[in-house]
């Protein structure tokens, strides 16, 4: 046997005290990293500017982070810098109007279903933010596989609170006590082109409503009006899609004819209603095993949502509207 | 039974061999520990009698089966599985799958009442349509490019149908994690060993470790007072991957997939050490696996997934230095 696997006596301790100054390197190190970033912003040396292009090189598509992140993946210092930009976009760009706010329960985790529309995961983003500033809970938002894996948007999604649409997700989700924003239209909802707008889509297979039922968690039906403007999908290229290996390739009115920049989304006006909440507990754990009882609870809420965003385009004055 | 009179281990020169056995003649002195492996280790400890059995001789369940009954073993410990796969598919093959299936056959022929199998999360797979966090129902769907990881999967299954017929038998399955420490070495640490790591451009997965302590306490705890099941072994927290070489001081170097994966491909074929092509998409897919069941039936682990990597960077540091 070799000699240094040969264990001391105070074995206990010397665990203990190992661990105690591995915690303690690690704090070092992420204070040092945090602070000679903050020194660098402050002189502009060219030494510096250069080492700094090199390390932003060395992590391309791996954004600084910051040391802890959650079980998902969410990344607060990420997040704090998203909520600017995400503020910005809901106040300035998309001007949101919220209705319906108030009468979201506060102290217990529900499941948002929302209408799903634009190309992009904005409208889970933008719900997720309206909802935080008024409860100050962030809701979780179900991602689509496809997205999901995307490179670069894989680990920018995780880090903001996306998490792939999946049931073992939104059970562990509803367990830890998050609230979770689900659209069941999927891909379906998302790829329609703009001669289908506001048009719901079948809600998968009733995996929403099953959810609820199995956690116990009321639903909350929301409608999201404006979103599908936001990226107006004129024509989906099928072959090319398969040979990138994309579910679909959408073209809209600026993408891709302005490259990347035609992914900035167009500046419509949003209004986002969240309905009356609908309980599940009262129906016990056997109604989950009911699929007729599913599928009619179901469809009636996607009746509900499509009567929301019906009512709520009607109200509207026009697309862009102030 | 409580602890067995009388053990036999395969894979003496493993790494879950090797401590394990350490772990239990410690632990408990009186017991007559057995040692089969292809040759007698350096250095072994003189108490232990070994045999020298060749697993994949079609003769081997045969002799097996002699010895156990013999010698009177109650319990038995499979662990003869290569930490660095080899290029000679056949030859793992035969070792790892036919390998096991002979002492599955020798097990049930002396009347072992007691069997613990070395097995691993990356059975899981990494798949884009992986849950977050995988729990020991998931179904275990590999890797289609990682024969080592196949041949474990067939493992699996075989000592699944094996517990099946042999009801009264005591199974224990242990998955643990990719397992960091001093001690512990294959190829995943060889290639988190380097100073500049190759990454999956536009992917920063979370990964989790378990403590090479830990997991032979799960080992050690299994065979000696039975925890029949099956169990991921792993350490308490998930982090990207980025984090993980910023604490560590290491650069990534990002490739996009395919030119990785076909990179990789060709230095593994040559066999210069990196990793197989299969390797990256554990790098690029969640493949995070539940504790819970594990933590509740061998206890609280002593490190975190960051205290894992911490003292596996920290000693390499040492070794360099030294």
């Amino acid at each position: 046997m070799d000699p240094e696997d040969a264990r001391p006596e105070g074995e206990a301790d010397a665990v203990s005290g190992a661990l105690d100054g591995l915690r303690r390197e690690l704090r070092l190190r992420l204070d040092a990293a945090e602070n000679a970033v903050a020194e660098r912003v402050g002189s502009v040396d060219l030494f510096e500017v250069f080492e700094k292009l090199r390390r932003a090189a060395g992590t391309f598509g791996m954004e600084e982070r910051s040391g802890e992140v959650d079980e998902f993946g969410l990344d607060p210092v990420a997040l704090a810098r998203a909520r600017r930009v995400l503020e910005w976009l809901c106040e300035r760009w998309w001007r949101v109007e919220t209705a319906g706010l108030a009468e979201v329960p506060r102290d217990e985790p529900v499941l948002f279903v929302a209408n799903h529309s634009g190309l992009l995961p904005y409208d889970g983003l933008v719900i997720a933010h309206v909802v935080e500033r008024e409860t100050g809970r962030r809701p979780r938002f179900l991602v689509a596989d496809w997205l999901v894996t995307l490179p670069f948007a894989q680990p920018w999604l995780a880090q903001v609170g996306g998490v792939r649409a999946c049931r073992e997700n939104a059970h562990r989700l509803l367990r830890r006590g998050h609230s979770v924003i689900a659209f069941p239209e999927g891909a379906k909802g998302a790829a329609k082109v703009f001669a289908d707008r506001y048009r719901l889509q079948r809600f998968g297979r009733g995996g929403v409503v099953r959810v609820a039922l199995e956690a116990g968690v009321p639903l909350v039906p929301v409608s999201v009006v404006g979103a599908e403007e936001a990226h107006p999908i004129l024509f989906k290229m099928h072959s090319v899609a398969r040979a990138v290996g994309l579910p679909f390739l959408p073209v809209t009115p600026t993408f891709p004819w302005l490259g990347p920049a035609g992914l900035v989304p167009l500046p419509s006006k949003w209004r986002i209603r969240f309905g009356a909440p609908i309980a599940t507990d009262r129906l016990g754990s056997a109604a989950a095993d009911d699929e007729v009882l599913i599928s009619r609870m179901t469809e009636e809420l996607r009746a509900e949502i499509q009567s929301m965003v019906d009512a709520d385009r009607r109200a509207r004055s026009g697309v862009f509207g102030a | 039974m409580r602890v067995p009179r009388s053990i036999a281990i395969t894979g003496l020169r493993s790494f879950v061999g090797k401590r394990v056995l350490r772990r239990v003649r410690e632990a408990e002195p009186e017991v007559q520990v057995h040692g089969i492996d292809l040759q007698r280790p350096y250095g072994l400890d003189p108490a232990v009698r070994f045999h020298a059995v060749d697993l994949a001789d079609p003769t081997s369940d045969g002799r097996l089966a002699e010895l156990l009954q013999k010698e009177g073993v109650e319990a038995v410990l499979h662990a003869a599985f290569r930490s660095q796969p080899r290029a000679d598919l056949e030859a793992d093959h035969e070792l790892e799958t036919i390998g096991s299936l002979h002492l599955l056959h020798a097990c049930a022929a002396a009347r072992v009442r007691r069997l613990v199998l070395a097995s691993s999360t990356m059975l899981y797979g990494p798949r884009p349509d992986n849950p977050n966090f995988l729990t020991e129902d998931h179904p275990l769907r590999g890797h289609p490019a990682a024969h080592n990881v196949a041949n474990r999967v067939e493992v699996e299954e075989l000592v699944a149908t094996w517990r099946e017929r042999h009801q009264g038998v005591e199974v224990t399955v242990l998955r643990p994690c990719w397992v960091m420490g001093p001690g512990y070495q294959d190829s995943v640490t060889s290639y988190f060993a380097r100073s500049v790591v190759p990454t999956v451009m536009g992917y920063d997965p979370l990964l989790q470790f378990v403590h090479e302590e830990d997991c032979l306490r799960a080992f050690e705890i299994a065979l000696l007072e039975g925890r029949p099941g099956v169990f991921n072994v792993v350490g308490r927290g998930v982090l990207p991957l980025s984090t993980l070489l910023r604490t560590a001081g290491k650069r990534p170097l990002p490739i996009p997939a395919p030119l990785l994966y076909r990179l990789g491909d060709q230095f593994s074929q040559v066999q210069t050490g990196d990793p197989p092509a299969g390797f990256y998409d554990y790098l690029r897919y969640l493949w995070v696996a539940d504790g819970e069941r594990g933590w509740a039936a061998f206890g609280e682990p002593e490190y975190t997934t960051l205290e894992a990597w911490m003292s596996f960077v920290s000693s390499r540091r040492m070794r360099r230095y030294r």
